[in-house]
């Protein structure tokens, strides 16, 4: 029992040591627009501020804009001011619910992803984003080096390197006792 | 001698026992915390939503089973080698199996949370290297792989060298291999950011001996009246010490993160993440009933060499604690609201 007890004091102190930097899951506190808010004029920016910073990078953290009849509006690229999130945004057309889907990437390295919506009153003069939305590409152009490869193609090589792993650990001789 | 021989027979459907439940509590889990797709943004495949919580679900066994048989020799005790060493044995060379299923599971667990941040691409080696390189839980899991292989060297070295390894020092090295990740979890809010973390800490290592232990016992020692009837009175002990390690702790950080914005009740009942909170309380409770049943009624016989139904009460226990591990896994990524 005392080497025991060793065992898990040193390994209470090792917590202590490593328990500097902690996050906890971002939060949506406000936005730019409100919530089902009522807005007049098509806004040109959207702003959506978190209760803690935002992690940084590019297409880590994204923004998207739905209209009416599921039509995308394009959005700039979501800019991080520690906990604010922006993006620009062009000028929305019909009147009706705009919703503000959102995906960021929290401070504990979580995704935290949510809506907002508006209703616009007076119609603005632009027109809807072609199909691809610009998240997509957003995301894609950062890390496209050599293409990447797809998930399963991942998960086989680990499984590979597991097989290989348990044929030494189990055929390994043992201790001659 | 017939002893030693049935020392041998080991019982790895236990493990499966284990394996199972928290599949089952992490697909419950998840269920019950299902958020709708966002307006507007690509999801991530349905490989990575269902995959990475499983994923995750297998770290944990994984890292569980590894410090259970770890903790095996420090209970059997040094007192009578001849013989525990055939036991022991296997249970160095399936510590070191466990630690490699540890290690690469963790590995496969990076890929898949870079494919999360990222939805929509594939992965390449770069991406995830820029993952560790910005995001705090990527480092993380890098670590948790790094002390796993760690772990699965020194295994491997047991298994050469016996009891030259110090048991202790594998120990250390499993358990210090639980801490990166609760760091990044949302462990705390900023009123009481370091007793959480500390509190999860805890936590997370008291609910790893304790089950990892158990495990270790059931699978090793079921049969073996002699080293049972040492082992399972040092590991009632360890369990007891467990038992209110993670009882306090764990209603510790449910009180903080669940009354961070709301009112406690009104989070409890209304969010996936109050309603996993309770399932785990569930969980706690059908724990302390099934252990005290174990030190009660069924130790005594145990100490004696008498045959006692431990088996099927342990399964139990050990089932139990997989739902509740599955729990685990979707609470530290769900969001509190």
């Amino acid at each position: 029992m005392r080497r025991l007890a060793v065992a898990f004091v040193v390994a209470c102190l090792a917590v202590v040591g490593l328990a500097t930097p902690a996050f906890a899951h971002n939060q949506l506190i406000a936005s730019n627009p409100e919530n089902e808010a009522t807005v007049a004029q098509s806004p040109s920016v959207v702003e959506l501020t978190f209760d803690q910073p935002v992690q940084k990078g590019e297409g880590l953290n994204s923004i998207a804009v739905t209209g009416p009849d599921d039509t995308t509006w394009s959005t700039g690229p979501a800019e991080v001011a520690s906990n604010v999130v922006t993006a620009t945004l062009d000028d929305l057309g019909p009147t009706g619910e705009y919703t503000i889907g959102y995906r960021i990437l929290s401070a504990d390295g979580h995704p935290v992803s949510g809506e907002v919506t508006f209703t616009l009153t007076t119609a603005g003069n632009g027109t809807p984003a072609p199909e691809e939305a610009e998240t997509t590409d957003q995301s894609a152009g950062s890390s496209d080096d050599g293409g990447g490869l797809p998930i399963w193609v991942w998960i086989l090589g680990a499984v590979v390197v597991l097989g290989a792993g348990l044929t030494v650990a189990l055929r390994m001789g043992g201790k001659q006792s | 001698m017939k002893q030693a021989r049935t020392a041998a027979s080991t019982r790895f459907h236990l493990v499966a026992v284990l394996m199972v439940a928290a599949l089952v509590g992490t697909l419950a889990g998840l269920a019950v915390t299902a958020a709708e797709p966002v307006a507007g943004l690509v999801e991530p495949d349905a490989a990575v939503r269902y995959g990475l919580p499983v994923v995750r679900g297998l770290i944990d066994v994984a890292a569980v089973v590894t410090v259970g048989l770890c903790l095996l020799p420090i209970l059997v005790g040094y007192d009578r080698p001849a013989r525990a060493e055939p036991v022991l044995a296997g249970s160095r060379r399936f510590a070191a199996v466990s630690a490699l299923v540890w290690a690469v599971c963790a590995l496969v667990a990076l890929v898949l949370q870079t494919a999360e941040v990222r939805p929509g691409v594939g992965v390449s080696a770069a991406a995830v290297g820029a993952y560790v390189g910005e995001v705090a839980a990527g480092k993380a899991m890098l670590f948790v792989a790094g002390l796993a292989l760690v772990s699965f060297g020194l295994g491997l070295a047991a298994v050469r060298l016996g009891d030259r390894v110090p048991a202790e020092l594998r120990t250390a090295v499993a358990l210090f291999a639980l801490l990166p990740l609760p760091v990044t979890g949302h462990a705390t809010n900023f009123r009481w950011q370091d007793f959480t973390m500390v509190s999860l800490e805890l936590h997370v290592l008291g609910a790893a001996a304790w089950t990892g232990g158990l495990a270790a016992i059931v699978v090793l020692l079921a049969t073996n009246r002699t080293l049972l009837a040492t082992a399972l009175p040092r590991f009632s002990r360890l369990a007891t010490v467990c038992l209110g390690v993670v009882a306090v702790t764990g209603v510790f950080n449910g009180l903080v993160e669940l009354t961070a914005t709301r009112s406690l009740f009104d989070v409890l009942f209304s969010t996936g993440y109050g309603v996993l909170v309770l399932c785990k309380l569930g969980c706690l409770g059908a724990l302390a009933a099934l252990g005290a049943n174990i030190r009660w009624r069924l130790l005594p016989a145990i100490v004696g060499h008498r045959r006692t139904a431990l088996l099927s009460w342990a399964t139990a226990e050990l089932a139990v604690m997989g739902l509740a591990i599955g729990f685990a896994v979707v609470l530290s990524r769900a969001p509190v609201a």
